[in-house]
């Protein structure tokens, strides 16, 4: 498989502290890259780098070559066409990631519109509704003209991925979509995102702090910690053998339903 | 949302009975004998009587407030023959006037002075707070934020006076006010409301320039705007769909009830710039201690300031969407 994306060397400091260090990875075409690791070990921020959405004062080094173009490279204008269109992206808290004052069909169908000329309102209004569709939100032609507000959890989050995909994006990195979620609905969300993956062969970066949600449908892994990547391989290879003992410390902090009761392990980490 | 209504009619009602009473109260029972207020230093016992008995001042409490009461719905007939007809406020014997009418005729002018106010002092503390959150933390944001200090402690009658001096007699700019209508004098007339328009609005738009710089602030670091961003979004739509909207929403409820505010009269401007309007009316009665028109024009400030609330709260479930009408907030 050829690589989609790929880092190499990237750095994000603010001012003297660099929270992302010098990372190399690379997105499969089609597959599923997870970045696993605890919170403040830089894994948003390499999503947003990759976005070129770093908040004030972060700054971003070394290279990211998405498919033979450099978005170092990119100009502001050159970047926003690449936003939203080719790479997409899904927030953790869906309810905050959605404008409370426009309805969903409007905010899915603001992003295919600012990347397609010369659609008609009305047609990007159904293709606000296809791409719902897609997500199963049943009922999506009346659903299109509610609020955020008049959605649950799970169904703001396909409202989300909703708008991902409505642009038909090469890549999707979706920064924690499970972590504001009822655990019932957080599988259903993943079911989601790799039926959409099948579906359209985008690639995707799943980000996480939870491995039992990369375990089930990342192909490569790498475990971040305070910046770095400490081990990089195939979600199988680090779940059965992992060489870092900070990934078999991440391991070991997931509780196990048949772990006899005692003292919950963590990662010895200033959380 | 019709019951909304209702229920907030009933609120409103509520409110303005209980202002009714409690000013009633204060003007009629707490204060020394009205009717020896009215009557003045050259008074003579028949005279006062003669007043007690035209107010119904010798009827029971509970009875001159009914009168009163039913005479703001149905008119009312005061001893001595003066027909009240209904919303009937009242009668000045200082003035033999009745109160409504006097309202009446000055409500026109305070509604020019409020509603000229509110426009320069939207412009105002719009464009200024818009300009401080874009330029954070520089220079133009240091000096907005320097002026909307200097705006909020000067006291209105201050400015008016230093105003008043800076344009009219020493710059010459603008000419002295001269009461002339509209029809007769469109310029003179315009020129007449620049400065009692301007600071009435400096003092509000100093507070509005925080509030929108604040408001803007806080929308552009909210997640919905990351995710406009995201989406690839050019920056001018980013603003004015996703951080204006939300940022502004709150300074129309708040202007809609400063603005109702005004309508119950400028006090203090109306009377440094010899406006005849009801703020004047209220510091001339008070000066003369025409008590039913002190209290004709409390009431109406009342009213306007729980009909301004009612009015907010109805466009506010219509330009937020959480907001459902009825609804608990």
């Amino acid at each position: 498989m050829s690589q989609l994306l790929k880092a190499n060397g990237l750095s994000v400091s603010f001012g003297a502290a660099k929270v992302v260090d010098e990372i190399s990875f690379g997105v499969p075409r089609g597959g599923t890259l997870g970045i696993v690791g605890e919170s403040g070990s830089g894994k948003s921020m390499t999503s947003l780098a990759i976005m070129g959405l770093l908040p004030k004062g972060g700054k971003r080094e070394g290279s990211l070559d998405f498919d033979g173009t450099e978005l170092t490279a990119l100009s502001e204008p050159q970047m926003r066409a690449v936003r939203g269109d080719r790479i997409a992206m899904v927030f953790q808290d869906p309810l905050s990631s959605l404008n409370p004052y426009y309805t969903v069909g409007t905010q899915i169908a603001e992003a295919y519109r600012s990347h397609r000329s010369g659609v008609s309102r009305k047609a990007a209004k159904q293709a606000a509704i296809e791409a719902m569709e897609r997500v199963h939100i049943r009922e999506a032609g009346r659903r299109v003209d509610d609020y955020p507000h008049q959605f649950s959890g799970g169904m703001r989050q396909r409202v989300m991925i909703a708008m991902a995909l409505s642009t038909d994006p090469e890549l999707i990195i979706a920064d924690e979509p499970t972590t504001a979620l009822d655990v019932t609905v957080q599988a259903q969300i993943l079911e989601l995102l790799a039926e959409v993956q099948r579906d359209t062969g985008a690639a995707l970066i799943l980000i996480t702090h939870d491995l039992a949600v990369v375990s089930e449908v990342a192909d490569e892994l790498i475990v971040m910690r305070h910046g770095k990547v400490v081990e990089t391989g195939s979600a199988e290879q680090i779940f059965s053998d992992p060489q870092h003992s900070y990934t078999q410390a991440l391991l070991d902090a997931v509780p196990r339903i048949d772990d006899s009761i005692g003292e919950l392990r963590t990662t010895g980490g200033k959380a | 949302m019709t019951r909304f209504v209702v229920n907030r009619v009933a609120g409103m009602l509520l409110v303005l009975f209980l202002v009714c009473l409690f000013t009633y109260m204060v003007f009629f029972l707490l204060s020394p004998d009205p009717a020896v207020q009215i009557c003045g230093k050259n008074c003579t016992p028949e005279r006062i009587d003669q007043i007690r008995e035209n107010l119904g001042l010798t009827d029971p409490f509970l009875t001159q407030f009914w009168n009163f009461l039913s005479g703001l719905f149905a008119g009312r007939t005061y001893g001595g023959g003066i027909e009240c007809a209904a919303p009937c406020l009242g009668y000045s014997f200082q003035t033999s006037q009745l109160v409504t009418d006097m309202i009446v005729q000055r409500l026109p002018v305070t509604a020019v002075v409020a509603i000229g106010a509110a426009v320069l002092w939207l412009l105002m503390g719009v464009i200024g707070g818009l300009l401080s959150a874009v330029q954070e933390g520089k220079f133009a944001d240091k000096f907005i934020a320097g002026l909307t200090l200097g705006g909020m402690s000067v006291p209105n009658y201050v400015l008016a006076l230093a105003l008043q001096y800076v344009f009219v007699v020493w710059l010459q700019v603008l000419p002295f006010s001269q009461a002339v209508p509209f029809a007769d004098d469109p310029v003179q007339w315009f020129l007449n409301f620049i400065l009692p328009w301007s600071v009435l609005a400096i003092g509000y738009a100093a507070s509005y320039t925080r509030l929108t710089r604040a408001n803007v602030i806080d929308t552009l670091n909210e997640n919905f705007v990351r995710t406009a961003k995201a989406k690839g979004l050019r920056p001018d739509l980013v603003w004015r769909r996703h951080a204006l909207r939300p940022a502004l929403t709150p300074i129309v409820t708040i202007a809609g009830m400063d603005f109702a505010g005004l309508l119950g009269g400028a006090l203090i401007t109306e009377t440094v710039f010899g406006i005849n309007g009801v703020g004047k009316l209220a510091a001339d009665s008070i000066t003369k201690n025409d008590q039913p028109v002190i209290m004709g024009v409390t009431l109406l400030a009342a009213f306007f300031v729980v009909v301004g609330n009612m009015v907010v709260d109805l466009l506010y479930s219509v330009i937020d969407p959480r907001v459902k009408a009825g609804a608990p907030a």
